[in-house]
């Protein structure tokens, strides 16, 4: 019974010094971010702060252009989101619940698809949209959206297949078409599915740095990315002037994922096996 | 009567596939086409292309072009970052499944740092491992040894790099997937092991792993995609590719050469070679999964 108990809390320990590990980034973000420029600087670093400087929060969000930041990301998440949603759940219905020709061939290309990293296709997509005229604007990033993501397909599809076949037959009885089954059974059965997709896209688009860094140069409209590494000069670490007020900025820009996290666990936890890493918006 | 109507059914599936059949020509096979007739030219985006033939694959192939380096370092980059991503997150999922109390607080603080973005994961690692005022280096003083200077050393860096792979989205999405497929190992296999005397360890290898090798397989396929993407967005605010050209991968010498220098053909020639090297690691990746 001892024994037991030692192991328990064995595990506990480990699990406990995982923990902090992996919580450190984000908590040395929060204390950082509290402190005066020279009480970054003092050494031994400082843990626990006498005096925490709330004030630089006011300053980096009454800083030229930061709630700017903060809009223009606003949008991008928006405008993906929406097309995201729409586009790849269509997309992946006939591929979850139909038989056609060309079938497993479509699902093959998607599936290869999902392995071209953004940099090989990048130069001919920057040398279309600067035909269109798109360049610094938000089309580049969010019109791609609403044509289907392979990822989001490949997500849509495997939770469409859960769904009974049987569903779709009784509501054909009914006299329902297929776009009618698919609006009025289909989406109202895949609630967390489009949560599960809507959550990704929003949190890529709020992490995402490289395609804003290729179609952007307005300042007025850069999104939070642009903005870190910009206004607080984080290339490299050799500019860096003002710590405190950049860790607060970070601060700022690592909570929201982490809300939408924690609202969206319950349906990311179900995870089919599927939902695994990177999505193109 | 029958064959109408699958003719019928077969358009109609189509129809709902054509935004999928619009973005793929459009933004993924059109441009990969492009990109290898664009690899064949000289451009600066001013006038016209020049049709070059291969001169810009000899040039990256070329005895003095540091371009053999480039490729070394994204191969050294992908195998650190998907083996350390894929390995903290089984890890992670398996002590997750260990029996203990408050075990949604422990899931939180082991996802966080993989929602955090890339730019916020660079600067706090940057102020980190800052040599002057680093926390790392203040530790390293504890216990009595002198902290490298390691944003501007081409060795000492890929230890931030390392950590930054540990840290990574891909982490906590694989994390995800393995704390559920562990479950579905079957607990009488741990059962009938245990009775056989075997140590954790050996469980770990011949119950854990078996009954979870296809979900490895697909997270290392995912991570190795992950990796190439998340390369430019974690080294490019961390490293810039330095010190010198040290951590110098193809994503940021494709976005130096093309966006910074305006060099499009040999931008291209490289974005070709990446899509190769990506296809030859998916192929092998795949036939790995098929065989499973």
């Amino acid at each position: 019974m001892k024994n037991k108990n030692m192991k328990a809390a064995g595990r506990y320990l480990l699990m406990s010094i995982v923990a902090l590990i992996m919580f450190f980034p984000i908590a040395w973000i929060f204390i950082n971010s509290l402190k005066t420029l020279g009480g970054i600087s003092s050494f031994p670093p400082q843990f626990f702060l006498k005096h925490p400087q709330w004030s630089n929060y006011r300053r980096v969000l009454l800083t030229p252009n930061v709630l700017n930041y903060f809009r223009n990301t606003l949008i991008l998440i928006a405008g993906n989101t929406i097309g995201t949603l729409l586009s790849s759940s269509i997309v992946a219905y006939p591929l979850a619940r139909m038989n056609f020709k060309g079938k497993s061939a479509v699902f093959s290309l998607i599936i290869a698809t999902m392995m071209v990293p953004t940099v090989t296709t990048i130069i001919p997509q920057f040398i279309l949209f600067r035909s269109f005229g798109w360049l610094d604007s938000f089309l580049p990033m969010i019109v791609p959206s609403f044509f289907a993501g392979p990822y989001n397909v490949f997500l849509f599809r495997q939770f469409f297949k859960t769904i009974p076949k049987s569903i779709d037959e009784s509501a054909a009885m009914d006299g329902l078409n297929s776009w009618q089954i698919f609006i009025k059974m289909i989406v109202p059965l895949s609630k967390g599915t489009f949560i599960t997709v809507g959550v990704l896209s929003a949190i890529f688009w709020w992490n995402e740095l490289f395609t804003p860094l290729i179609y952007i140069n307005s300042e007025s409209l850069k999104p939070l990315t642009l903005g870190a590494l910009n206004a607080f000069k984080l290339d490299g670490g050799q500019n860096v002037t003002a710590w405190n007020l950049q860790m607060a900025f970070a601060m700022l820009m690592a909570v929201p994922p982490m809300l939408l996290y924690m609202f969206a666990s319950k349906y990311l936890m179900v995870g089919n096996g599927a939902s695994t890493g990177d999505k193109e918006g | 009567m029958i064959k109408i109507k699958t003719k019928f059914s077969n358009l109609k599936a189509w129809t709902y596939l054509t935004p999928w059949i619009v973005g793929f020509v459009v933004f993924t096979g059109g441009p990969i086409i492009a990109g290898f007739l664009l690899s064949l030219t000289r451009w600066n985006m001013l006038g016209n292309p020049t049709f070059v033939g291969l001169d810009n694959y000899r040039s990256l192939f070329s005895k003095n072009s540091d371009f053999g380096n480039t490729i070394k370092i994204t191969l050294i980059y992908t195998i650190l970052a998907v083996g350390l991503s894929v390995i903290t997150a089984l890890f992670l999922a398996i002590l997750l499944n260990m029996d203990v109390k408050h075990k949604a607080v422990f899931q939180f603080m082991y996802f966080v740092p993989s929602v955090m973005p890339s730019v916020v994961m660079a600067g706090i690692l940057l102020l980190m491992f800052n040599k002057d005022l680093g926390v790392v280096n203040w530790f390293l003083s504890l216990l009595g040894i002198k902290g490298p200077n390691w944003m501007g050393s081409s060795g000492y860096i890929w230890v931030v790099i390392a950590l930054a792979s540990v840290f990574s989205y891909s982490t906590g999405q694989m994390m995800i997937t393995f704390n559920t497929a562990l479950k579905d190992v079957p607990t009488d296999r741990y059962e009938a092991s245990a009775l056989d005397g075997a140590s954790s360890w050996q469980q770990f290898i011949h119950v854990t792993l078996p009954g979870i090798s296809s979900i490895l397989l697909f997270n290392t396929v995912v991570a190795t995609v992950n990796s190439f993407n998340s390369s430019f967005s974690m080294l490019f605010p961390l490293t810039n590719g330095g010190p010198g050209t040290s951590t110098q991968v193809l994503s940021l010498a494709i976005y130096q050469k093309a966006f910074k220098e305006f060099d499009m053909g040999l931008a291209s020639a490289m974005a070709v070679i990446l899509f190769v090297l990506v296809a030859i690691i998916g192929i092998i990746e795949f036939r790995l999964m098929s065989k499973d």
